[in-house]
């Protein structure tokens, strides 16, 4: 049962990861994959307070998402001062120096990691309990996105999304606008960084890298940007795929290249059969005006 | 185009929940089983996979003449195998299904990062969780239900500093490693060890996991001018920094770990491998018979030597290890929970392996094995020494 | 420790290693300017490239220079695939910049595992040996392997430089590069150009890779960390500008090895970020990406009969 436990987290987890990353480039387009790194701030922040500061585990975890919301606005404001486009290489260059970093330092584990992180819930209640934790703040995060998405703050979005130049002619301040959903974005990541930490209870620099920031990536753009389930769908299709594969019984030698194979296989599938994901959203391509309104 | 591959992805979900609601399902551990199962936890694929691939093998030979010979007094042993790529992430969920899908009671695994995050999935489930392989120190007090057949990092490295002050009568040290964990966790062990040896570190520095140019940190131990040079690396970029090392002019012996001992360093250095020393924790094919029919076989079916040859030969003696202790639970008929497995192999305590020769559990859950040292000799690794820590 | 003979080593050895990291450098900025693309997947060429120079002198048992060749074949080949079948289809569907992004990490993790799965992560080397003899020159220690590197580098520098300066090709990808839409309005096939850019950063990363590869070990996923460099070069250049980018890397590579004179070799890897992150907070407006770049660096008259491209 525990297996089915933490993937049943592990969901939870990706697709608030998911719905927030969504939230920055698809809602907001602003391209950055740095969310991991957010996610990671998240986690230790949490982790640190709670194993060394005695600071109660829920405090904690909504501490790690408010450094995560610091953080993010610390990148993004000069950064977006400038361009758009250059987000993405302050952004990379921050989750990856702050990686590199973070392995130098010893009192959080430096690259060995950081062991030992409290336990929350499943000690009282058991694992189900903490399921059903996760689960519920992933709901939480979707049915959120979706408010903020579709009401006033939406359109203003789309707006800014679909030409910047007028959108500030008409008094907006758009760069506002981009830095507020950025920082709303890895704020979400932060806490599902402390969720993170305090079930797993094992933290690594490395596992916060490009890999993860292109899972997450995988996800949002299979799923289907800029819709509510889209990214949930593909949270949820990308962490039961790989392992549905390894139940296919393919000896061990071949066994992982090739479900890397076939993982990244099926999203290049994926990016040319049906681009818009798996659920469309009516105006993914810029340049088209018209789209069908294709449903999920 | 408007396809609908979802369906197809559906029922691919559907079949994988069903498969593993079936075996969830399918019956508690019988007194007397019909196979005796454990699991394997390697890196089969990502960077480590190179030795996780051999050691895997190494460990498939061991269950196939185990089960050839008849096995758990007729019962079939059979291994679960399953990929880490040496993530901790990963190693979780693969250690989460052998517990509850597989129903194991012990398994094994490597790589520190693993063996750590693991730790308190056996610990919670008691479940045996035997790292073979991994040597950071702190595996030793990971919890109850961890145990180590591989000694710990400081073994080794101990030892071959000692070595080279005592018996090679060298004053002065330079120690160079990666920055990482294992690298400078090692590297502390080699310099404190050096020094309560009586010699002095002239100089200590480390170098950058994505480096490809050593030029500086060589400059500096060359400036120190010490008379032996340890380098605490990896594989990927150990052979390098060795290369480099001489053509700057570094001419002293260059100590190491067993993770450069394979016979492809002389093959990239050529000549400026002369002088390389290496531990190996297991016997080599000059210290044991079966070592040398063991490598014969690995040159005949696949073509080369292994990769980590040691780390090869304790997965190899592994499931031997696990199948005598299934062996004595089958002959009592004890239930096979990984708390009486537990139990028993305390209380065996020692264990008599084919390759690696005598191991025994004590209380601290350490090991303790007499350390190989081997050199390059004449174009070839040749054994230099036998030190029992 | 700060004496005329170390100084003088670091210097040379960082000048001689840089040598593949202008080349990865040139090749992703040749792709960034042209194409206008963060071609990630250029890990992929490099890849492929250098299994095609391992297959050729280890498997095939082939002489050197065949594996050269082979790199150099293997490069062009991943960067023709890349080109005809992703950047090509994207561009006529009009994608998203942002989707070519990850299609370029996605097609380069694809190329990753495929590699892995063909060749195992053993490291190897396109030589048996890796090691070079050494003769030493007023005290600093130059290997065999540096001087044909220095040499095969500036040798690409010079003749890409005549490449764009003197053929009809590299004026056409000049102009595309300044702006596509009317470049093609005088004529100019802007799927051949784009085609032919990519080749010659295939070509250049094949020339790299095979330098890389007869001094250092590679397994499947080196490449991307090989990029890591060649990325903070191209930024730290200038992004546009080819020399700027070759130099950065130079330069990158020199102050990388030198730093360990003055801080701790712990802190050494830490040092490339750091200098990235701060270039990019200090000195913002220093760099442009293509689309908003106002300067038109040179024109182009009447291209396709005659050509009176001035140099810029």
């Amino acid at each position: 049962m525990d297996y089915i436990y933490t993937i049943l987290i592990l969901i939870g987890l990706f697709v608030i990861l998911a719905s927030s990353f969504d939230l920055v480039i698809g809602h907001c387009g602003l391209i950055s994959i740095a969310h991991p790194i957010f996610y990671a701030l998240g986690a230790y922040v949490s982790a640190m307070l709670a194993k060394e500061g005695g600071v109660p585990i829920p405090l904690a975890m909504l501490a790690g998402g408010a450094a995560a919301f610091l953080a993010s606005v610390l990148v993004a404001l000069p950064s977006l001062r400038v361009s758009g486009d250059y987000l993405l290489i302050a952004s990379i260059g921050f989750q990856l120096g702050l990686i590199e970093f973070a392995k130098h330092i010893h009192s959080i584990g430096g690259a060995g990691g950081l062991t030992n992180i409290p336990s929350f819930l499943v000690n009282s209640y058991g694992r189900l309990s903490y399921v059903i934790l996760v689960l519920a703040v992933a709901v939480l995060t979707v049915l959120f996105v979706r408010w903020l998405t579709s009401g006033p703050y939406g359109r203003m979005m789309a707006a800014m999304r679909d030409d910047e130049l007028a959108f500030s002619m008409l008094g907006r301040n758009a760069i506002w606008v981009k830095v507020s959903v950025f920082a709303i974005g890895s704020g979400i990541a932060g806490v599902a960084g402390g969720l993170y930490a305090h079930y797993f209870r094992f933290l690594e620099p490395d596992q916060f890298g490009l890999l993860q920031s292109s899972a997450i990536l995988t996800m949002v753009v299979v799923g289907g940007m800029r819709t509510t389930w889209g990214p949930v769908i593909g949270a949820v299709v990308l962490q039961i795929l790989p392992q549905a594969i390894t139940f296919l019984g393919l000896p061990p030698s071949i066994l992982g290249p090739l479900q890397g194979l076939m993982f990244s296989g099926l999203v290049l599938v994926f990016m040319f059969a049906r681009p818009q994901g798996l659920l469309a959203a009516p105006d993914i391509w810029a340049g088209r005006s018209t789209r069908e309104r294709a449903d999920g | 185009m408007t396809n609908q591959p979802s369906t197809g992805l559906t029922i691919g979900r559907r079949t994988a929940l069903a498969l593993v609601l079936l075996s969830a399902t399918s019956g508690a551990a019988l007194a007397q089983q019909a196979s005796y199962k454990f699991g394997l936890a390697m890196p089969l694929t990502g960077g480590q996979a190179l030795y996780g691939n051999d050691q895997v093998k190494a460990a498939q030979w061991a269950v196939d003449e185990i089960n050839k010979a008849g096995g758990i007094n007729g019962k079939k042993l059979e291994m679960i195998v399953l990929d880490t790529q040496a993530d901790p992430q990963v190693g979780i969920q693969a250690v989460n299904r052998l517990i509850s899908v597989d129903k194991a009671p012990v398994f094994i695994t490597a790589w520190s990062g693993v063996v750590k995050a693991v730790a308190p999935i056996a610990n919670d489930n008691k479940v045996v969780e035997l790292s073979v392989g991994a040597n950071a120190p702190d595996i030793a007090k990971l919890g109850d239900y961890v145990y180590t057949t591989f000694p710990l990092a400081d073994v080794d490295i101990r030892a071959v500093s000692n070595y080279s002050a005592t018996t090679l009568g060298k004053k002065k040290a330079a120690v160079l490693f990666i920055n990482n964990e294992t690298g400078i966790g090692s590297a502390e062990v080699y310099r404190d060890t050096f020094k309560k040896a009586g010699g002095e570190v002239v100089a200590y520095e480390a170098y950058d996991q994505k480096a490809t140019d050593f030029t500086g940190p060589l400059l500096k131990i060359r400036a120190a001018n010490p008379d032996i040079v340890h380098l605490q690396g990896l594989v990927s970029e150990s052979p390098q920094v060795i290369a480099q090392a001489r053509q700057l002019g570094i001419t002293v012996p260059i100590t190491s770990y067993s993770g450069i001992y394979n016979p492809k360093l002389i093959e990239q250095l050529g000549a400026a491998a002369e002088g390389v020393i290496a531990t190996s924790l297991a016997p080599g094919v000059d210290d044991l018979p079966a070592v040398k029919d063991y490598v014969a076989r690995w040159v005949k079916e696949a073509g080369r030597p292994p990769n980590g040859l040691p780390y090869t030969q304790y997965l190899y003696d592994s499931p031997y290890l696990v199948a005598a202790v299934f062996a004595s639970l089958d002959k009592k008929g004890t239930p096979v929970t990984g708390e009486n497995f537990r139990k028993e192999m305390l209380a065996i305590k020692s264990f008599d392996l084919p390759l690696t020769g005598k191991v025994t559990f004590s209380d601290d859950h350490t090991v303790n094995k007499p350390v190989y040292l081997v050199e390059v000799k004449g174009g070839k690794w040749t054994g230099k020494a036998v030190v029992n820590k | 420790m700060l004496n005329a003979t170390v100084i003088s080593q670091i210097l040379w050895t960082s000048l001689a290693t840089s040598s593949y990291f202008v080349l990865f450098a040139v090749a992703f900025a040749l792709v960034l300017k042209v194409n206008k693309v963060f071609n990630f997947a250029q890990a992929g060429m490099m890849t492929c490239a250098f299994y095609s120079a391992y297959v050729a002198v280890r498997v095939l048992e082939f002489s050197g220079p065949v594996g050269f060749v082979a790199a150099i074949a293997g490069g062009a080949a991943m960067a023709f695939i890349l080109e005809r079948f992703g950047f090509s289809v994207l561009r006529h569907r009009r994608a998203s910049p942002m989707f070519v992004f990850i299609f370029t990490l996605i097609a380069s993790q694809f190329i990753t595992y495929a590699m892995t799965m063909i060749f195992g992560t053993w490291p190897t080397t396109i030589f048996a040996s890796m090691f070079w003899p050494v003769s030493i020159i007023a005290n600093v220690a130059v290997s065999a392997w540096d001087l044909p590197a220095l040499g095969a580098t500036i040798l690409v520098l010079v003749v890409l430089w005549a490449f764009l300066r003197f053929t009809r090709y590299g004026q056409f990808m000049i102009a595309v590069a300044d702006n596509a839409d009317l470049a093609e309005l005088y004529g100019i096939r802007k799927d051949r150009v784009l085609m032919v850019s990519m080749l010659v950063a295939g070509i250049i990363c094949g020339i790299g890779m095979f330098l890389y590869g007869t001094r250092a070990q590679v397994q499947p996923a080196a490449a991307t960390e090989l990029m890591l460099f060649a990325v903070a070069a191209t930024i730290l250049g200038g992004i546009g500008n080819l020399w700027g980018a070759a130099l950065a890397a130079v330069v990158l590579g020199l102050v990388q090895n030198s730093s360990i004179l003055f801080i701790p070799s712990a802190w050494q890897g830490f040092l490339l970020y750091a200098f990235l992150f701060f270039a990019i907070v200090l000195f913002p407006s220093g760099f442009h990406l293509p689309e908003r770049s106002k300067r038109l660096k040179r024109t182009v008259v009447a291209p396709v009969v005659v050509s009176d491209a001035k140099e810029g």
